[in-house]
């Protein structure tokens, strides 16, 4: 395998930090597994050619940022290249099927109905437990502009989710 | 935060789920580098040669341009500059020979014959030099001023009473 110089420490940061990332992105892309590796790895190979300047520094926010302007730039497009198929790729195992996954399954479709801001603030917000004014830069938008983007996607939520678990009768 | 958003903060943290850095996605991430790495190395290449085209069309047009414009260029200076020296002769000539001696000597003549009244008729030949003519005048001017003023104005009436004139210069 080749030695990638200069980038000392990466592939341990990416080890490291790749289910944390991943389940962000999982969120940010409300629930697509494919596409929130595709966005990882996006990420990480950014950050590596980052890696000699903000490796001393926050490789974890500089990350974090682009992970979240890529999904939000993922979300505005309209075809990632999928292609049907005629097998699933990722079936449940009957042992998934449990109170975890299905919590986690309406919590991404809940997210999904959101817009990518306001899924990227939600999930930074409340997930990454950032500060607003780290939301704000990550989204690289004013710190009112991140609040409300945050406090109106909660409000849809608290929507979709009253909606989903309403007694029925 | 109120108690919906407690729950949602609570079950995004429980919602994760591990998933461990595999081989393959070490190779997939490193296979992503490299194609990057050889894009950006396409694009510097790409973007050098069209700077170095670009470089070498200007500087292959440069000359032409250049030569293309000097016989339009009228040099006015050039021209009138060697005519004009025949023409002016009896401008340049009166210019080029006299005015420095004579207009020095208008000048200085005046502080010398000054000057040189008292101090005596020998130094006059023997004092080329601009700057002792000046400082003389200077004195020869106080003298008449100020008559009872210390040594040096009392002294060349007398020197010139007594006959010597250098004696009593020389000793002051």
């Amino acid at each position: 395998m080749e030695q990638f110089r200069g980038a000392d420490g990466f592939d341990d940061f990416a080890a490291a930090r790749w289910s944390a990332l991943l389940h962000v992105g999982r969120l940010l892309t409300g629930g697509d597994r494919q596409r929130a590796e595709d966005l990882v790895q996006e990420a990480l190979v950014k950050l590596w050619f980052a890696w000699p300047k903000v490796a001393e520094q926050a490789p974890e926010a500089y990350v974090r940022t682009v992970l979240v302007r890529l999904a939000a730039r993922s979300a505005r497009r309209r075809w990632w290249g999928e292609r049907p198929v005629d097998q699933l790729p990722d079936r449940a195992d009957p042992g998934d099927v449990s109170s975890a996954v299905a919590e986690r399954s309406r919590l991404e479709a809940a997210l999904a109905q959101l817009s990518p801001k306001q899924r990227a603030a939600v999930v930074l917000r409340y997930c990454e437990d950032l500060p607003e004014a780290q939301v704000a830069q990550a989204l690289g938008c004013p710190v009112g502009t991140a609040r409300s983007h945050a406090s109106r996607g909660v409000a849809r939520l608290r929507q979709i989710l009253s909606d989903t678990v309403r007694p029925v009768g | 935060m109120d108690d919906f958003e407690r729950d949602l903060s609570r079950l995004m943290h429980d919602t994760r789920e591990h998933t461990p850095y595999e081989p393959a996605h070490r190779q997939r991430l490193h296979a992503g580098i490299r194609a990057r790495r050889r894009s950006r190395m396409l694009w510097k290449a790409g973007g050098s040669a069209v700077a170095v085209a670009g470089l070498s069309v200007g500087l292959a047009f440069l000359p032409g341009m250049l030569t293309r414009a000097q016989p339009a260029d009228p040099r006015p200076q050039p021209a009138t500059s060697p005519t004009s020296s025949p023409d002016g002769t009896p401008t340049t000539e009166p210019s080029a020979t006299s005015p420095t001696p004579t207009l020095q000597p208008e000048t200085s003549l005046p502080a010398t014959t000054t000057s040189v009244t008292p101090s005596g008729t020998t130094t006059r030949p023997a004092d080329p030099t601009p700057t002792a003519t000046a400082s003389e005048s200077r004195t020869g001017t106080t003298p008449p001023a100020p008559p009872p003023s210390p040594t040096p104005t009392t002294v060349p009436p007398s020197v010139l009473d007594s006959g010597e004139p250098s004696a009593s210069a020389s000793t002051e």
